[in-house]
């Protein structure tokens, strides 16, 4: 079952993959709604300097997918997954990002891993409904956090001086953790990304289930 | 893992207190107060010391604090299923490549975060740049800046053309930053050797 909806996947991705100008590039809006995180409140952004992002952005994803890809030729290998990006990454010089990803990328697959123990049939594209972070879900995470993140603290530190204090703010941080909840659910109040997580949701739950 | 030397060797040079003067802004945690937090690092240039080191220590200062905001957030996550970016669009983009056969449901997903770090440090390389020329407006030129300034952009050199006339703040930039007095506004630039300035080895 897992197998023939990664299959079915494929085809389906192939006609999505229409050269569209806009399929090309990530939605603006979003791009936009980012790069203003990063600027004070009464900084403006211009739309060329928006475009110009959503371009960059686009390349960014080509060049680190042609990395991966090619790694995984040579291992004989036909699927590209979190770790051969991460691999990617620190290739092409963005060693600062891998180890925030490697937190969230195992943060990601114990999710999945729970959630394929608890859902045992995993139905379609269209999620159930759309659930809070239920008590027993952050509990577990916020238990597994601290672990998970003192391990790639561990590696870290063998890596680079700089991380390891990177490390030491995060332990003072713990308390407004769980303020950050209401952040999640700002994002999903907006309607547009439901199909989005529809679909994402559905092709994610396969695999990890067939993994788990 | 590589070693330290891997890191940017700018970033490690700039010597900067590690331990961020904001510390207020972990205690209270949300993004909205690290954006205040930002804010207020924005206006006030922290040594009217010369030019390289000021922009140096405030760069490093504040790209400290981004990557401690970004361990921590990731730290808070619970929510795997709302993203900033749309996932089914990020497949798309990788599918692009004819060389790529099949992808991993978790691979959009570290996408998506990683694709937000990326935005948010152009947009803030970018934005150093726009305050030097006294803007409260990003530009295109202000991206562009923040590529020729950066080694790890260079695949991005492509994507921003650096002929337009505007793009002369680059290299008045990197004037100011090679030499110790204040930094010079020539007419214009050579690409090549505004390509070399930031590419010169130390």
């Amino acid at each position: 079952m897992p197998d023939s909806d990664n299959e079915s996947g494929g085809p389906s991705n192939a006609e999505f993959s229409s050269p569209r100008e806009q399929d090309r590039f990530l939605p603006i809006a979003n791009v936009s709604r980012i790069m203003k995180k990063a600027l004070p409140a009464n900084a403006k952004i211009s739309k060329d300097a928006k475009e110009t992002v959503q371009e960059c952005v686009s390349e960014f994803i080509s060049f680190i997918t042609g990395e991966a890809s090619d790694k995984c030729q040579r291992e004989k290998r036909k699927t590209i997954n979190g770790d051969d990006l991460l691999w990617a990454m620190t290739t092409l010089g963005f060693e600062d990002y891998v180890e925030p990803l490697k937190l969230y990328l195992h943060k990601f697959r114990e999710l999945e891993g729970e959630k394929a123990a608890t859902t045992s049939a995993s139905s379609g594209p269209q999620p159930p409904l759309h659930r809070e972070t239920t008590p027993s879900s952050s509990t577990h995470n916020g238990a597994g956090g601290p672990v998970g993140g003192y391990g790639m603290y561990g590696g870290a530190g063998g890596g680079s001086g700089m991380i390891m204090m990177m490390g030491q703010p995060m332990y003072g941080g713990s308390p407004p953790a769980a303020s950050s909840g209401s952040y999640p659910h700002h994002q999903m109040a907006m309607g547009g990304k439901g199909g989005a997580y529809g679909y994402g949701g559905g092709s994610s739950s396969s695999p990890s289930g067939l993994g788990r | 893992m590589e070693p330290n030397s891997s890191i940017p060797p700018p970033v490690m040079g700039a010597a900067v207190a590690y331990p961020p003067a904001a510390g207020a802004a972990y205690s209270a945690g949300p993004y909205a107060h690290a954006h205040a937090a930002l804010g207020a690092l924005y206006p006030p240039p922290p040594a009217p010391g010369p030019p390289s080191s000021h922009q140096g220590g405030a760069a490093a200062a504040q790209l400290q604090l981004f990557w401690a905001e970004q361990y921590r957030e990731i730290e808070a996550t619970t929510d795997f299923k709302n993203h900033n970016l749309p996932l089914a669009r990020i497949k798309k983009i990788m599918k692009a490549d004819e060389d790529v056969r099949m992808i991993a449901a978790e691979a959009p997903v570290v996408f998506a975060r990683a694709c937000e770090m990326f935005i948010l440090e152009l947009t803030h390389r970018g934005w150093a740049h726009a305050e030097e020329n006294k803007r409260r407006t990003l530009q295109k030129s202000d991206i562009a800046a923040a590529v020729a300034r950066t080694e790890v952009f260079d695949f991005l050199v492509d994507i921003v053309p650096r002929d337009e006339p505007r793009d002369a703040d680059p290299a008045a930039a990197a004037m100011g930053a090679a030499a110790p007095g204040i930094p010079q506004h020539p007419a214009a630039a050579d690409p090549t050797t505004m390509g070399y300035y930031y590419v010169q080895p130390q």
